[in-house]
């Protein structure tokens, strides 16, 4: 067994109270927990910090890993024979065992044939699967490796029709073995939706940007769009203006409950960025011609002699 | 390798979770549990005479909540402030999406590098 010098990885003195300690651990938590920090290595401290922290908050473990004397980090060592009471004889000795186990083992009971009986509940896994809005919308099956143990297992993974960003799914009792009658683990899967190319979802509404020429949004037109099953003809409004929302009922995706939400065409007015001769003595007739001022008060601008 | 089928439960409103199947999945106990419907900041779904029932929306928060805990040895008043934060971080979160969904992709900001 391999022996780790806990107060130098928390940088109290071996007398050190519990408030010292609690303070020092909380300092090395704060800068090198995954959630906070990005430093290089900071992810090993803080676990580092976390394994020496959880034997010398409690006296119990603190005064067993005391009877240790103080070492060199990574030294080989022989418990002394009193611990034999604190976690049983073992066959074998200790030499196999890790010094952060073995420790974290006397706070779940006392007597070793007792606490080699209790049950522990298996590991417990959290992971991400990232899905298209297709196979969100309509469902489908995704291939999980569980890595535990020597072993890696294959889950086939069936998720259900219309699943939305950010929803989560229990598998239940399928994580890492319980040990000595203990519950397995569960898994636990984020759903996350795949940015997609064309569509922007909001729930199981989806949306999406539709071009179109001044005349077009001001004429009103017949204009084909795409939805998740193929294209349909989509028919603007006259007057038509940039930002509006034009709804198709039911062609969004799938809500799991046997229906769908809706899909919303975002007008978005285009202008040629170069126009031709025609164009633009065309453009020019309509300048003259027009009284619209988009400057003007109202939402949308209004009809009236426009300025020059 | 083994290839199994799972069985799946939905993490959100459709399903329901006892506190004692709380307790276990969270790692808090059913006391911690009581304490933290004190403060307020978990809210079971209705009296019930036995066992109080919660929503399967609870799960998640209170896992992280629970890490958080352990990892910065907070005490439980402060994983109650915690779970109302994650809450919010939540709720903010599937606003953002939305009004992310309803801006043109033209004039859409890019994202801040963090």
């Amino acid at each position: 067994m391999k022996y780790k010098d806990y107060y130098e990885v928390l940088g109290v003195p071996r007398d050190a109270q519990l408030d010292q300690i609690k303070k020092a651990y909380r300092k090395l938590a704060r800068e090198n927990h995954p959630d906070v920090s990005k430093a290089s290595g900071g992810e090993a401290k803080f676990k580092d910090a976390a394994e020496a922290y959880a034997t010398l908050k409690d006296p119990e473990k603190r005064k067993a890993y005391d009877e240790l004397g103080r070492r060199p980090a990574g030294e080989e060592f022989a418990p002394p024979p009193q611990w034999e009471q604190h976690f049983g004889s073992r066959e074998g000795g200790f030499g196999d065992v890790d010094l952060e186990e073995l420790l974290a083992s006397l706070g779940r009971g006392r007597g070793g044939a007792q606490r080699a009986a209790r049950p522990a509940q298996g590991s417990d896994f959290e992971t991400t699967v990232s899905l298209s809005l297709e196979d969100a919308s309509r469902g489908t099956t995704v291939n999980l490796t569980v890595g535990d143990g020597e072993q890696g297992r294959t889950l086939e993974v069936t998720i259900p029709a219309g699943v939305s960003e950010g929803q989560k799914l229990r598998l239940r009792g399928k994580g890492g073995k319980g040990r000595n009658g203990g519950d397995d683990g569960d898994i636990y899967l984020h759903l996350s939706l795949a940015p997609h190319a064309v569509f922007r979802p909001d729930k199981h509404d989806l949306y999406f940007d539709l071009a179109l020429a001044p005349w077009e949004a001001a004429l009103g037109a017949e204009v084909e769009v795409p939805t998740l099953e193929g294209p349909v003809v989509l028919t603007v409004p006259a007057g038509t203006r940039s930002g509006r929302k034009l709804r198709l009922r039911g062609r969004g995706m799938a809500n799991g409950r046997g229906g769908r939400g809706d899909l919303y065409a975002v007008a978005v007015i285009e202008v040629p960025a170069t126009l031709t001769d025609r164009e633009r003595e065309l453009f020019g007739q309509l300048a003259a011609a027009s009284g619209f001022n988009p400057r003007s008060a109202g939402p949308g601008g209004k009809h009236g002699n426009a300025s020059t | 390798m083994a290839t199994q089928a799972p069985e799946l439960a939905w993490l959100d409103a459709r399903e329901t979770v006892t506190v004692t199947e709380l307790s276990r999945v969270c790692a808090l106990s059913p006391a911690e549990l009581d304490e933290l419907v004190e403060y307020g900041a978990l809210v079971p779904l209705a009296a019930m005479p036995q066992e109080p029932l919660f929503s399967a929306e609870w799960v998640m928060p209170l896992r992280a909540a629970g890490k958080l805990r352990r990892d910065f040895d907070l005490d439980l008043f402060a994983v109650a402030i915690v779970l109302d934060y994650l809450h919010r971080i939540d709720g903010l979160e599937i606003q953002l999406r939305s009004l992310q969904a309803l801006v043109p992709a033209s004039t859409r900001p890019k994202p801040v590098a963090t």
